[in-house]
């Protein structure tokens, strides 16, 4: 469970880039994390990982303070960020066997988990190749596996589909789907809003800093009494 | 010509955009001006003073022109080598080729943009190499105006013919497509060309020494003359310069310098020909031609064992490093390839003066060579050797974008901190055993104090490497278009030399205090005082961790 308590941050004073954002991500749900450009998704993405500084209000992860407990905290989420071009000049198997080291991950499981995941993101035969022969998908895979190696109890990503081909994009949502159903929890950014129309349980908008919306797609049609897409919706509420 | 200009600027920015020349009001830029101008004032009194004096020795012997050959070749020699390392990566390898190659540019457009940043960097470098020195003949041989002018359209035109003809060589090997799938050999294999080159230079030079007598200068000369005359055949624009510099006849000054602008011209519009021809083929076979050798091996039961974490992280820091070219060369080579051509090249000076490595040997150990004062030069040695090791200094940068991973994962940023300063600690231990090593072949010290020197130098390259590292996590620079941005125009490079001279003003400082003390105390007083400051370095990274990761992201 991800819980953001009233959360604000600003990089230029005067102006909250995300202002007192309250969330909460129960367990058993995968959230889509919608908004324009610029509207603050990667802000808030970055403080619930940790990597930006949080100015008021908290973010608890599994009753964790990612601000008192942080370590704690992160060894509670399996993190997946835009950006899949990470340590370009390892091996795949170097790089998640490195991972499992970060996570601590027992000898006897690695090699299991190792062959599940790249065997099912068809990476499996790559892995003894350098990182920077890979495809931006493949790239995009390769992060996927690592992150998801510990089993963490919540997926944090962000952008995930971006450059997957339409057999990995459907395994990657047929895997969140399952870890929904498991009791846990999938938080995720995306702009593709057919993608969260179908996968998600609830969505969050958020706009110039703000959360305009949160909730199921048919409490989004009721709120706005209006039978529309939520391509429609979105633009909607976004332009308001 | 608009959209070259243009071009050119942004190429600009974005290779120096980080390196925050911008001089603003505020106290922090104002006092980062500056450091770059101390650090300028420094270098370019190093240079005087050793210019002054060679120009000196030259001017008593009646044989002051040798200077202007000298000066010319060196900036030409500097324009070769620089290119050799830049031009492969501003042309090719530079991230926004990608972005560039589908706009409505001309293939002319984009080379003569990076032939100007290329140009650009080179004349920064010029200035105080060449300008400074020349200037200074001026001053001393009483030259008149005419020579000021004709030292300026020297020094703007010497590096554009060797700028071309490597860039035109680096062009036509790139567009062979098998060549472009593996830069990294590439790479490799023209830099250890470069340091080879250098270090045979370095070896034939060798035997200058400060007190040079009326027949030894002599010998240098013709052997100064010998090199210059060799590279005159390839560029004959450093025979048209050196006569224009050299001459008093305003019409014999002018007809060089045209002479010269007429040949650079023609190797200009060579060059452009070349490239308008095969530069898009070389581009557009590294962006889409495929990347590294791929591997069929299947993967072995012991790559999956598990490590200590401290093991897997550094063994990581270490791959990284070796295996990128740029980073392996700039950053991690330099310990051991410093200390032993510096070596090398002293004792090849000290021997071809006619001293066997015996004799030398012998002769110093008659000297009191257990002393205070030996052992701080040789501490004094050993940092200047270790400056010029930057994989601290470059820890939080090289990773580029990539680097907000240490703010993810669940491992303290100290730790994670330690982990990657630990390859430059070991860099630098292996430095101080080459040099120690060397130092005991020549000295034969008693083995308490190589042991108290290996103590001290150590805790010296500990302090090193934490304080580089807070410097490059308080000014990391983290969006680069290549490796050589980190490991080359890296303003942050030059704070392993204020730290080696900050060290090295120590050491002098405290000599001079205690000029006669047992060499064990003052080795004891050293280590506790480096001991207490690397302490007290350790603590502020500890205590300010998360601050200091502010600027990751």
């Amino acid at each position: 469970m991800i819980e953001i308590k009233n959360v604000s941050k600003s990089y230029v004073k005067g102006k909250k880039s995300v202002d007192s954002l309250n969330l909460e991500i129960k367990n058993g749900e995968i959230f889509g994390f919608l908004g324009p450009n610029g509207a603050g998704k990667t802000t808030t993405i970055r403080m619930i990982t940790g990597i930006l500084n949080i100015d008021e209000g908290d973010i608890l992860i599994d009753g964790k303070s990612i601000k008192e407990e942080t370590l704690e905290a992160k060894k509670n989420f399996g993190f997946v960020p835009d950006n899949p071009d990470m340590f370009l000049k390892l091996k795949g198997i170097e790089y998640l066997t490195f991972m499992a080291d970060v996570y601590d991950i027992p000898a006897n499981k690695r090699k299991e988990k190792i062959e599940e995941l790249t065997k099912k993101f068809e990476i499996y035969d790559e892995l003894n190749n350098q990182i920077q022969s890979y495809s931006h998908g493949m790239r995009q895979k390769i992060v996927i596996c690592g992150a998801l190696l510990s089993e963490p109890k919540n997926w944090i990503l962000d952008e995930p589909m971006t450059g997957l081909d339409p057999k990995s994009s459907f395994d990657l949502k047929e895997m969140m789907r399952n870890h929904a159903q498991s009791g846990k929890t999938v938080f995720f950014s995306t702009h593709v809003l057919e993608v969260a129309e179908k996968l998600c349980d609830r969505v969050g908008i958020i706009n110039k800093g703000k959360l305009v919306f949160v909730g199921t797609f048919d409490e989004m049609k009721e709120k706005f009494k209006e039978e529309a897409s939520l391509e429609k919706l979105f633009l909607e509420i976004t332009e308001e | 010509m608009k959209k070259v200009i243009e071009l050119t600027k942004i190429f600009l920015k974005n290779s120096f955009s980080s390196m925050e020349l911008k001089m603003g009001l505020s106290n922090k830029s104002k006092s980062r001006f500056l450091i770059y101008v101390i650090l300028f004032l420094y270098f370019a009194g190093l240079i005087i003073f050793l210019g002054y004096n060679l120009l000196n020795g030259l001017i008593a012997i009646h044989q002051e022109t040798v200077f202007v050959g000298m000066i010319l070749f060196m900036i030409l020699g500097v324009a070769l080598i620089q290119t050799i390392f830049s031009s492969i990566n501003i042309l090719y390898f530079t991230k926004d080729n990608e972005y560039l190659l589908p706009l409505p540019l001309k293939p002319y457009q984009i080379i003569l943009a990076r032939t100007n940043v290329m140009l650009i960097a080179e004349y920064a470098m010029i200035f105080l190499i060449g300008l400074i020195p020349l200037t200074m003949y001026g001053i001393l041989t009483n030259a008149g105006f005419l020579y000021y002018i004709t030292m300026i359209f020297s020094v703007i035109l010497i590096p554009i013919l060797p700028i071309l003809l490597i860039s035109m060589i680096v062009m036509i090997i790139m567009s062979f497509a098998k060549l472009t799938k593996n830069r990294n050999r590439f790479q490799l294999i023209a830099s250890l060309i470069v340091l080879a080159i250098i270090v045979c230079i370095s070896l034939s030079t060798s035997s200058m020494k400060s007190d040079i007598s009326n027949e030894e200068m002599a010998q240098m000369i013709v052997q100064a003359n010998g090199m210059v005359d060799l590279v005159k055949g390839y560029f004959p624009t450093l025979d048209f310069l050196i006569d224009a510099l050299t001459t008093n006849s305003l019409f014999v000054a002018a007809i060089e310098i045209l002479k010269t602008l007429l040949l650079t011209i023609l190797g200009f519009i060579v060059y452009m020909l070349i490239a308008q021809k095969i530069y898009f083929k070389g581009l557009v076979g590294n962006l889409f031609g495929g990347g590294a050798k791929k591997s069929n091996k299947g993967i072995k039961q012991e790559e999956y064992k598990n490590s200590k974490l401290y093991k897997s992280y550094v063994g990581k820091e270490f791959k990284l490093l070796i295996r990128n070219p740029v980073f392996l060369m700039q950053c991690l080579l330099p310990s051991i390839l410093i200390p032993i051509i510096m070596v090398v090249i002293i004792f090849s000076g000290m021997q071809s003066e006619g001293a066997s490595l015996k004799d030398i040997s012998t002769m110093l150990r008659q000297m009191e060579m257990n002393s205070f004062l030996i052992i701080c030069i040789i501490l004094g040695i050993i940092q200047f050797f270790t400056m010029f090791i930057y994989i601290s200094i470059t820890a939080i940068s090289r990773d580029g974008e990539n680097a907000v991973f240490i703010k993810y994962i669940p491992v303290p940023l100290y730790k994670q901190y330690i982990y990657k300063i630990m390859p430059n600690i070991i860099m630098n231990m292996v430095t101080i055993l080459i040099t120690l090593a060397m130092v005991q072949y020549l000295l034969h010290l008693p083995i308490i104090t190589l042991i108290e020197l290996f103590v001290v130098a150590t805790i010296m390259g500990i302090l090193q490497s934490i304080l580089m590292l807070i410097v490059d996590l308080k000014r990391p620079k983290l969006n680069w278009d290549s490796e050589y941005a980190v490991a080359k125009q890296n303003l942050n490079l030059v704070f392993p030399v204020i730290l080696s001279m900050i060290d090295i003003i120590i050491m002098i400082i405290l000599v001079a205090l205690l000029k006669d003390i047992n060499v064990y105390v003052g080795l004891t007083i050293l280590g506790v005082i480096f001991a207490i400051v690397t302490f007290i370095a350790n603590r502020y990274l500890y205590n300010n961790q998360d601050k200091l990761a502010e600027k990751i992201i």
